[in-house]
């Protein structure tokens, strides 16, 4: 700074040059910022399924959407027998009667969601005017409270037999995820993306290192699932839970997993997280609700 | 006139010896009770700062709050050596994952693929 006060002074022509110089100085760094943050979502996305495709180049992209077995066949037949009467299915039930059955005051889920409740190809999304992102489970929730209800614990439950409900009514919908140019949104993405390549816990773990750089590995008896297409089935029947799980369950089971503390679901940053995460898979299938082990 | 200055050199040099001898013996006296009387509640307390510190910036580990919560009740229950290696444990983890944090703030970009 005082260096640039002094050149500046010394006469006409030479703060003509470093006023020149500044300006392109300048107009270099926004140039190389604006590129580096433009580039971001897209090329991401890009270069995560192009990991995945010559990762596993027996599995076709479209095939991404059954988690691990879509690299393990001797799983996949099991689990295939599995959907003949799929464990789920209990779950869409109850969920088709929450969404029938009337508020206290006498409106519907379908007052807040059009299209019958296949809406779970517009989530997650980012809300310009709230800056945040919105994910289904919220906004089922927000439905409620702006109707006078009590709203439902995220985990499991009431809340995932609904959002199983209106995943099973919007499936073959497309993920696209859109992330606007706005550097709130852009912020909002970077921080989902730091998250996931981000080591944490005692065991010092990525989600990357597992269900990337790991996944098609064991651990204990489970096969590491690929992370493209992770999003596409939730809410998701799993054997081990005895139960229907959110997508958020599941984040706060894996952030455990590795001895770090979970989240609350729905907090600001597992939002981030999920609109990352849902970001990596698009042009993929929605095909929830899901079955795993 | 060489050997008095001796002697007061000597007899000085002495009382400055038995001064920090007691001096010392004084302090330790009052580190000692301090420990026994809030030794616990300081370095438990310390221990839990950290261990918010590191959730503040997202990298809090899973069972440090449970460490917290056992060093409590040892504590309660007399178990005082217990209960001060529960602290330490836990103070150490926080530490360790402010650390991770500290590292991962550059190290994540190296995972992601191009
Ligand atoms: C120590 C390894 C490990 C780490 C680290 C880990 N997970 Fe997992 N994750 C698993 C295992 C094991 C399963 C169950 C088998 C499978 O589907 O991969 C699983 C399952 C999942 C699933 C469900 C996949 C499906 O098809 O239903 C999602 C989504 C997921 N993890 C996300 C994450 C996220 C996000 C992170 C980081 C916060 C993460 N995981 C970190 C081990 C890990």
């Amino acid at each position: 700074m005082i260096f640039l006060k002094i050149r500046l002074t010394e006469g006409p022509n030479e703060s003509e040059i470093m006023k020149k110089l500044i300006v392109v100085i300048t107009a270099t760094i926004t140039a190389f910022s604006w590129i580096s943050l433009h580039a971001g979502p897209d090329s991401d996305q890009a270069a995560f399924e192009k990991y995945f495709t010559s990762k596993f180049p027996d599995t076709p992209v479209s095939d991404f959407i059954n988690g691990v077995y879509s690299i393990d066949k001797p799983s996949r037949e099991q689990w295939e027998e599995i959907e003949e009467f799929p464990p789920y299915e209990l779950a869409i039930d109850s969920g088709k009667a929450a969404w029938n059955k009337p508020f206290a005051n006498s409106k519907t889920y379908a007052d807040c969601f059009e299209n019958e409740g296949a809406v779970r190809g517009n989530y997650p999304y980012w809300d310009a005017d709230r800056k945040e992102v919105v994910t289904l489970e919220l906004a089922i929730n927000e439905c409620r409270v702006a109707n006078g209800e009590e709203p439902l614990k995220y985990n499991k439950g009431k809340m995932a037999d609904i959002s199983a409900y209106m995943s099973y009514q919007s499936r073959g919908q497309k993920i696209n995820v859109v992330i606007p140019d706005d550097p709130d949104a852009m912020a909002a993405y970077e921080r989902g993306k730091e998250f996931y390549y981000s080591k944490r816990g005692q065991l010092n773990f990525s989600c990357f290192d597992c269900h990337g750089s790991g996944s098609g590995n064991l651990v204990r008896a489970d096969k590491l699932s690929p992370a493209l297409g992770h999003t596409s089935h939730f809410p998701v029947y799993r054997s081990k839970w005895g139960g229907m799980g959110t997508l958020h369950r599941r984040f706060g089971g894996c952030n455990k997993q590795v001895r770090a503390a979970a989240f609350k679901p729905q907090s600001q940053i597992y939002r981030e997280l999920e609109l990352f995460l849902t970001y990596m898979s698009n042009g993929l299938d929605f095909n929830g609700p899901g079955a795993r082990k | 006139m060489f050997k008095k200055v001796k002697t007061t050199a000597v007899a000085s040099l002495v009382a400055t010896i038995m001064t920090l001898g007691l001096m010392s013996y004084a302090n330790v006296g009052i580190v000692s009770n301090a420990i026994a009387s809030d030794g616990f509640e300081s370095s438990w307390a310390a221990a839990d700062e950290q261990r918010k510190m590191a959730a503040k910036l997202g990298f809090e580990w899973r069972d440090t709050k449970k460490l917290l919560k056992k060093a409590k009740a040892a504590n309660e229950s007399g178990e005082n050596e217990k209960a001060m290696k529960l602290v330490a444990k836990a103070h150490e983890q926080s530490n360790d994952a402010i650390a991770q944090q500290e590292r991962e703030s550059s190290a994540w970009q190296s995972r992601v693929p191009k």
